[in-house]
């Protein structure tokens, strides 16, 4: 398996199948000794605002700390969660008890469910 | 039996979705112009759309994934954004054009401006898309889009010269003003090969749960249907070319062309007309919103399907309601919508290597297509097209200048 060519931007999916996102990043350790290890996939904006350009990634990072004071760092999930790496990615979450999808809820309950007909 | 029908289905959605605003505003302009001498470039388009509808049916129909989910995983994020930005900013420009187009078939019956008709005809597109589902929106636009083909029937009314259409068929230099003949050609190109409609048909093949048992249908959908479309905008081809080129008419406005289909099919033409212009510019109207919240929830990894509630996918629903919001703005400002058809089929024209350069890619690639990859005709075509993707995108701006 590639690192890049199999798990970068792919789609990733939780344990019920449910879309949660792409892989937006990966973090590695790189110890002093042996080969650098994967530790975790990162999905969230303002990782991939840094894959644009270290200036880009700054700035996205200041805007994100003060939309979201709490969490504005990019969801972390780590590689020993990872289940399967085909097409997709599916690791051993549930995309509901996770804060990749914060926009997504945030837009719902604040946008779309006031306009008539958003449940059909 | 059930397969006919889906066949038949294939087909229809190929003739009633061909044609728009674009396709039908450089075909009227090319009759008018050059009478039959750039109907080569109709056939060319709908030849090189067909290639790509087929491909982008068949990754979807093999890999679930669609062009959009591959350029994303394939080449990464920050191609991903350039070619989302390119698209986002075509789709804008071309689905402005579609509602001003709706509006202006609305102010030949109604004498009410066009401007007063692109809020109402804004909603109705967004309330569908709210509401309906894809195969309501797929099959509507479809079934209703068939009224075109008055294109078609008008022209055979007049009894065109068989031979001099067959001549048209075949690619020729111009006799005069080359600059404009070829902006015209540019112009019918981006107006046939439009990124939208293969990024439409495939998310549509993942909406219907296609696998492989779909492939010939794909097959038969892709080159039949879009062969077929094809015929509708070169019946408006002829037809200009028969009603304005003699006179020697410069169409400068949509509200020029009714006399096309009053003068072959008398006092049905008027209605056709209209009818023909509002229902294909409403249809690719809401298939230009759809796809671009296809583009980006498939790309960003949303959840993503017209056939969920809005509730469920908020970020899709709300994307598609943004981008018509904003594409109302030209009609309502009053901008003049076939200068802003004719721009925005250039630059749909200019955008296009960006969509087609990674099919080359994708459609060789095993862990999407498995034993289904591209063969060496289809990966020839694919490179041709490519290569006249890129010309396109070279010319297109500087012939805009001189020619447009």
């Amino acid at each position: 398996m590639l690192l890049v060519r199999d798990v970068l931007d792919k789609q990733l999916l939780d344990r019920q199948g449910h879309k949660m996102g792409k892989v937006d990043g990966v973090v590695l350790e790189y110890g002093s000794a042996g080969p650098p290890r994967v530790l975790y996939l990162e999905v969230g904006a303002v990782t991939l605002a840094h894959r644009l350009g270290a200036r880009i990634g700054r700035w996205a990072s200041r805007m994100a700390q003060r939309l979201a004071p709490v969490h504005h760092e990019s969801y972390r999930i780590p590689w020993t969660r990872v289940r399967g790496v085909t097409l997709e990615v599916t690791v051993d979450e549930a995309v509901e008890e996770t804060r990749v999808n914060v926009l997504e809820a945030w837009l719902r309950q604040h946008v779309v469910e006031r306009i008539p007909g958003s449940r059909r | 039996m059930k397969r006919i029908l889906e066949i038949a289905l294939g087909i229809v959605t190929g003739i009633g979705g061909f044609l728009e605003a674009g396709s039908l505003a450089t075909a009227v302009q090319a009759g008018a112009d050059f009478r039959f001498e750039l109907i080569w470039s109709i056939v060319l388009g709908a030849a090189c759309l067909a290639f790509l509808v087929e491909m982008s049916g068949r990754l979807a129909a093999i890999s679930k994934h669609t062009v959009a989910d591959a350029v994303r995983e394939r080449f990464g994020f920050p191609f991903y954004l350039v070619a989302i930005s390119v698209m986002l900013l075509v789709s804008f420009l071309v689905l402005a054009a579609e509602i001003g187009g709706v509006g202006l078939a609305l102010q030949l019956v109604s004498g009410v401006s066009y401007r007063w008709w692109a809020i109402p005809v804004a909603l109705v597109a967004w309330l569908l898309l709210w509401r309906g589902t894809f195969g309501l929106i797929e099959k509507g636009v479809s079934v209703l889009g068939l009224v075109t083909l008055a294109f078609v029937v008008g022209a055979l009314q007049l009894h065109p010269p068989l031979g001099d259409v067959a001549r048209g068929a075949i690619p020729h230099l111009p006799s005069q003003d080359s600059a404009h003949y070829w902006f015209l050609a540019v112009s019918i190109l981006g107006a046939s090969i439009s990124p939208y409609l293969f990024a439409f048909y495939a998310a549509g093949a993942v909406e219907d749960q296609w696998d492989v048992s779909h492939l010939r249908i794909n097959r038969v959908t892709a080159g039949f249907g879009m062969g077929f479309g094809g015929i509708v905008a070169i019946g408006a081809l002829v037809l200009s070319g028969l009603v304005f080129h003699p006179a020697g008419v410069k169409v400068e406005s949509y509200e020029q062309m009714p006399v096309l289909l009053t003068t072959s099919l008398g006092s049905w033409g008027f209605p056709l007309f209209v009818a023909s212009l509002g229902i294909a510019c409403f249809g690719a109207a809401q298939e230009i919103a759809l796809t671009s919240s296809y583009m980006l929830a498939q790309g960003l990894g949303w959840q993503w399907s017209e056939n969920l509630p809005p509730a469920e996918d908020a970020r899709f629903s709300l994307s598609y309601t943004v981008m018509i919001a904003l594409a109302t703005i030209p009609a309502l400002a009053g901008v003049d919508i076939l200068k802003l058809t004719n721009i925005s089929m250039v630059f749909s024209a200019a955008s296009l290597p960006i969509v087609v350069g990674p099919m080359l890619i994708i459609m060789n690639d095993k862990r999407y297509m498995r034993d289904y990859g591209n063969g060496w005709f289809s990966n020839t075509m694919v490179a041709l097209i490519t290569a006249l993707a890129f010309v396109l995108a070279l010319v297109s701006v500087p012939l805009l200048l001189k020619g447009g």
